[in-house]
């Protein structure tokens, strides 16, 4: 499938957001803080400076901006940055889906993975976080010390998708 | 003329056979194509070289087995009947020399009656050395093909897929299946082995044909179905995963966009098994020889293929179907001299071809590997009839192999079919059409010679070797099936386990269903290596990982060392430098001047939270609490049996935040550890524990110069040993930890590993400018051996005690830690368990891995755990684990290693060779 | 390869989860020591149903108990085990 191109991103600014306390009253200081609510497990929330990925019951991943999150945690949760060790890669175009399921495990194809949808996955033995963005582009969030090969993977691939 | 024979359409497809080139006509298979060509004999047998033909025409063929392909592409022992030619496909015939029509080894065929069922347990028995001897010659005499000595030049893909149905078989009933649960709605996936839809509508032609079964599909797959051709479904896993093997380009063939093979994992809701029924040969004498095929597939050759397998045909049959072939042949002007039925003679019309009733060959003759004769005894005498094929028909076996593989499923006998059928199952499966049901079969009475009447015709297994196993007191299916090696060939007994257990219950005096079943084991049919290994472009099994500083380190021409997951710098040689001479350079470097190397692989966690000095005191095996702001520590962890697992660095940056480091090769098994004690044991703690392995890259310099390194890169008085403090080099953050595994002042430098290229090259600039070098992995060994830091994996191998490996002195003296119970069991401190020693050679080299023995012929006391050398004044020493090491200081051992065939004399020693008071740590 | 349900994520393959111990062997940490070692070492280990603890490691890295039997797979509960979580 030719219409698929796998692209590096630029290393992002990526936080851990973890919650240890109380999780209600983050979420109402959150929702005041920000208006939404913090987003359930399997989706993400995109707001003007930031997005909030929820990967894990008490994780969520923070791609930009972390002003204004100390105060919403308060003592009942803490940030942790962790962006140097993760290369995200888009893929974009139709063939994003079926791209996926080459080594995964995980329903790709699914109608219910539509966009703003997030998921942890196995990819060709390698541990890869999905975000998906749009009918036609899927963020994979890698770890850096696989990117190189996970890129090479999905790129030999796409060329033999059907 | 007889033998197989086409009409004037050749075909314009050039293969070779043997060296022979030859034609085929776009559809054939492998086994048409040969067949057309008049090539009845294509294998020899697996142990008794006789000569075989084509049986079949699927994959249940057992004779035609050949190797297909040239270098990394050739793939041997496929079936002639599941390979469809190409354009300069180069096929071989195997087990077989000088060549396939004079065989040296068909001599063991005179033999056969020496080398019987058992032949090699009662003949090669003895010593392992004289089976050895046996071996390379059984291994030669009795063999399949040659695998490929070169690597497979093509990509396999693993794919994943999910469906409301899989529908396996596009017959009739199976695509009927698949389009009822695509116009209901369901997403539908149907496989089919074959190349086409609906091969039986082929061969036996309907109302509803080929054009009835391209509208279908059509429709399926406008209503978002997938249909795989060339596809099987090779097994059955729990919670209906099923396993499908996609040949993308035929064996051996170059394919179009680089994959070959295609491993599909579909999990489906439900799965319907639309897989159809195998026909049963008839076992009579030499019922192997070449012409001697199944009716079915006679009729397949006739009708899908245009070839005629033989023009004086007799059939034999105990059930209907076969009088269908009789009709195809007659239809395609063979002369059918006789139909030889086992079933007493029905009333009323006649078949038109001269039917013999309660009639079943006796043997066949053949003449340079063709069947020349059938006989049979009718009424008493033995009737002989001119045929170049005999068609045969024992009735048919429902495919219940996938069936049986989900597990927990049943199978019912059939009496009129003489065949298992699909029963309950645990399992959303459902079995349809020829799966499901059989038609009614006449006997199947005994051959009068069944020394030489076949049932598994892949493994040479008569009828008589089951008579034999049975004499010799083998009862149980289970043990016929290994003492005969019946069913275990690459077939697995597809058209033979019918007729071993008819024999079986026939000796055991019960029906066939009380004589018991041998399992069903994936795969259906063989896949290959690279299906199942998935992508080779890569030199490992999986992925390694990458440094983040990879490139600057490549472009240094490394001597790269696999580590655990990762590949890391070995050594940096100059010049012509060898290994060694390269990392004793790089280790004198850091004891006389500065070294610097990557230490990013480490495992690293931040912990931070009010509970965060909490979680680490029961993780850690020492104290954590006590450490002050910007201080670390050595630290350790045992498992809940008391014994030391990992070590570490603890070290706390701030009021409620910690940095824990760890062993590389372990930090995966430490992530799995520190997420159970925080989660699962203590859930109500106000804690995060963020794994930081790769975020941070990471710098260690070493060496009497690193502190001047250090002061010049951040501009400051560097940290004092074992304290921590952040800093700015080259513009951005990094972490500076000062701790030592060298035994020199050393500092760590952690940066965000995205940005880690600028630090490094502020390091190496500065580390170069005071005289130094950058190390590797090897010298990195050196250093820590001669200054007795420990290794995870090596003397830290998960079987000592804190006290074992001398570390008792740090463990926290409150409990409360994991493994603090463990550590409690009487048997740890029992006399004779492993101590940590240091050894020296007194003369030579200790060999690595060596056996710890006071003389030879001794038993182990201990082993060597790691063997270096004094880098700065030569000398063999190691680390080791000997039993009470620690009160034998001063003993004389043997340090051998036998499968070096190296040793050394030692004396038992402390495990520290140098600075042992840690003076030059110290400011 | 079974399919397991994870509490927080819904079914997915075996593949992204690790089984790490039976629950009947899992010591507290201020257990008495005699008591810890019987639990670590003396295990039910029954041909049928048992409770597990598996990680659903590669995917939201949660714990779960699952009561699942030995002989035939089949899962008969499973319930998520950590702190406290949003929905």
């Amino acid at each position: 499938m030719t219409d698929l191109s796998i692209t590096q991103l630029p290393a992002a600014r990526l936080n851990v957001l973890e919650i240890w306390s109380n999780p209600l009253a983050v979420l109402d200081r959150f929702k005041k803080a920000f208006g939404p609510p913090l987003p359930p497990l399997g989706s993400s929330l995109q707001l003007l400076d930031r997005q909030l990925i929820r990967y894990e019951p008490t994780v969520w991943l923070v791609e930009g901006e972390t002003t204004g999150l100390a105060e919403v945690l308060g003592s009942d949760g803490s940030l942790t940055a962790i962006g140097g060790g993760i290369v995200r890669v888009r893929l974009s175009g139709a063939g994003w889906r079926s791209l996926l399921m080459e080594g995964g495990v995980f329903d790709a194809e699914s109608e219910t993975f539509a966009a703003g949808c997030s998921a942890a996955t196995v990819i060709d033995h390698v541990n890869v976080r999905l975000l998906v963005e749009s009918d036609d582009a899927c963020l994979a969030y890698v770890p850096l010390s696989y990117a190189h090969d996970m890129i090479h993977f999905w790129t030999v691939a796409a060329q033999s998708l059907v | 003329m007889s033998g197989p024979r086409r009409g004037d359409d050749c075909g314009s497809i050039r293969f070779t056979f043997d060296g022979k080139e030859l034609l085929a006509r776009p559809g054939d298979t492998l086994a048409a194509a040969l067949l057309a060509n008049g090539i009845g004999l294509v294998a020899r047998s697996f142990k008794y070289h006789r000569p075989r033909g084509i049986m079949a025409a699927g994959v249940e063929e057992p004779n035609a087995l050949v190797t297909v392909g040239t270098g990394g592409r050739s793939e041997p022992n496929t079936r002639a009947t599941d390979v469809f030619v190409y354009d300069g496909m180069v096929a071989r015939s195997q087990n077989r020399w000088p060549n396939l029509a004079f065989d040296v080894g068909s001599v063991l065929g005179l033999a056969a009656k020496t080398l019987p069922a058992g032949f090699y347990y009662k003949t090669f028995f003895g010593s392992a050395k004289r089976w050895m001897f046996y071996e390379w010659f059984i291994r030669r005499a009795a063999g399949l093909g040659d695998a490929p000595s070169e690597a497979d030049p093509d990509r396999f893909s693993q794919r994943a897929a999910f469906c409301d149905v899989l529908v396996v078989g596009a017959g009739p009933a199976g695509l009927a299946a698949a389009l009822a649960a695509a116009e209901a709605g369901e997403s539908v996936i149907l496989v089919e082995q074959d190349s086409l839809l609906t091969p039986s509508l082929v061969r036996d032609p309907q109302e509803l044909g080929p054009a009835w079964a391209q509208a279908t599909a059509v429709r399926i797959r406008a209503l978002g179905g997938r249909i795989l051709l060339r596809t099987t479904a090779t097994g059955y896993w729990d919670d209906n995963l099923i396993t499908l093997s996609e040949r993308l380009a035929e064996p051996g063939e170059q394919p179009p966009n680089g994959t070959a093979q295609r491993l599909w994992h579909v999990r489906a809701k439900r799965v319907v098994l639309a897989t159809g029924a195998l026909e049963r040969p008839l076992a009579f004498a030499h019922n192997d020889r070449p012409g001697v095929m199944l009716s079915h597939a006679v009729r397949t050759y006739v009708r899908r293929f245009g070839v005629v397998p033989g023009q004086r045909v007799v059939i034999a049959t105990n059930n209907d179907d076969a009088y269908l072939t009789a009709i195809a042949l007659r239809d395609a002007g063979a002369e059918v001299v006789a139909v030889l039925d086992t079933r007493p003679a029905p009333a009323g019309a006649s078949s038109g071809f001269p039917v013999h009733n309660d009639t079943m060959p006796l043997a066949t003759k053949g003449a340079r590997h063709h069947l020349r004769e059938v006989s049979a005894r009718v009424d008493g005498k033995i009737v002989r009839w001119q045929a170049d094929l005999l068609a045969m028909s024992g009735g048919f076996t429902p495919v219940v192999h996938l069936h049986m593989q989900a597990g927990g499923a049943a199978l019912n006998w059939d009496e009129a079919s003489q065949s298992f059928l699909p029963g309950a199952a645990r399992q959303s499966v459902t079995s349809i059409g020829a799966a499901a049901a059989a038609d009614p079969v006449g006997p199947t009475p005994s051959p009068e010679n069944p020394g030489k009447a076949f049932i598994d015709f892949q493994n040479d297994v008569s009828l008589g070797d089951v008579d034999l196993a049975w004499a010799e007191g083998y009862r149980s299916v289970e043990h016929l099936k290994r003492y005969t090696t019946l069913g275990m060939a690459t077939d697995q007994g597809k058209t033979s386990n019918m007729a071993a257990l008819g024999r079986l219950a026939e000796k055991q005096g019960v029906a066939i269903p009380e004589a018991g079943l041998t399992t069903f084991r994936p795969p259906y049919t063989p896949v290959t290596m690279g299906l199942l290994a998935g992508r080779t472009e890569r030199d490992a099994g999986a992925h390694l990982r990458r440094l983040a500083l990879y490139e600057v380190h490549q472009a240094k021409v490394p001597i790269w060392q696999p580590l655990g997951y990762w590949k890391r710098p070995r050594a940096y040689p100059q010049g012509t430098e060898t290994l060694a001479q390269a990392a004793l350079r790089e280790a004198r470097g850091v004891r006389q001047a500065v070294g610097m190397t990557d230490v990013s692989t480490l495992a690293k966690f931040e912990v931070s939270g009010p509970h965060a000095a909490a979680l680490l005191e029961l993780i850690c095996a020492t104290t954590v609490a006590k450490l002050a702001v910007g201080r670390g520590r050595y630290t350790f962890m045992l498992r809940e049996d008391g014994l030391v697992f990992d070590d570490g660095t603890v070290w706390r940056l701030g009021e409620d935040r910690y940095l824990l480091t760890s062993s590389t090769g372990g930090a995966d098994r430490m992530a799995t550890h520190i997420s159970y004690v925080r989660q699962f044991l203590c859930p109500q703690f106000k804690v995060s524990a963020v794994n930081v392995q790769e975020h941070y890259a990471g710098i260690a310099v070493a060496g009497p110069q690193a502190k001047a390194v250090l002061a010049a890169l951040i501009g400051d008085e560097p940290p004092r040993h074992m304290s921590t403090t952040s800093a700015t080099i080259a513009g951005l953050p990094v972490i500076v930890l000062a701790a030592s595994y060298s035994g020199e002042r050393a500092f760590e430098i952690y940066v965000e590993a995205s940005q880690a290229e600028p630090v490094w090259a502020a390091c190496e600039a500065e580390v170069i400018a005071q005289g130094g070098c950058l190390y590797g992995m090897e010298a990195m060994e050196f250093l820590r051996i001669e200054k007795g830091h420990l290794v995870v994996g090596g003397e830290i191998d998960g079987r000592l005690t804190p006290h074992e490996l001398a570390l008792g002195g740090m463990l926290n003296k409150a409990d409360g830690f994991v493994g603090a119970a463990g550590l409690t069991r009487p048997a740890l401190t029992q006399p004779g368990r492993k101590q940590l020693v240091g050894l020296e050679a007194l003369a030579g080299t200790i060999p690595e891995g060596a056996m710890l023995i006071t003389a030879p012929g001794q038993p182990a006391e201990g082993h060597v755990t790691a063997s270096g050398l004094r880098v700065l004044d030569g000398g063999s020493i190691a680390l080791g684990q000997l039993n009470d090491g620690f009160a034998r200081r001063g003993e004389l051992l043997l340090a051998s290693s036998t499968t070096r065939g190296q040793s050394a004399r030692v004396r038992v020693v402390a495990p520290h060779f140098y600075d042992i008071g840690g003076e030059r740590y110290r400011d | 390869m079974m399919l397991i349900t994870c509490s927080h994520c819904g079914p997915r393959a075996q593949t992204e989860f690790t089984y790490e111990r039976t629950v009947d062997s899992v010591v507290q940490p201020d257990a008495d020591p005699a008591q810890a070692m019987e639990q670590l070492f003396t295990r039910a280990n029954p041909r049928g149903l048992d409770d597990e603890l598996w990680r659903h490691t590669f995917g939201c890295r949660a714990w779960l108990v699952m009561t699942r039997h030995r002989v035939t797979h089949q899962i008969e509960a499973i319930r998520a085990v950590g702190p406290e979580a949003l929905p």
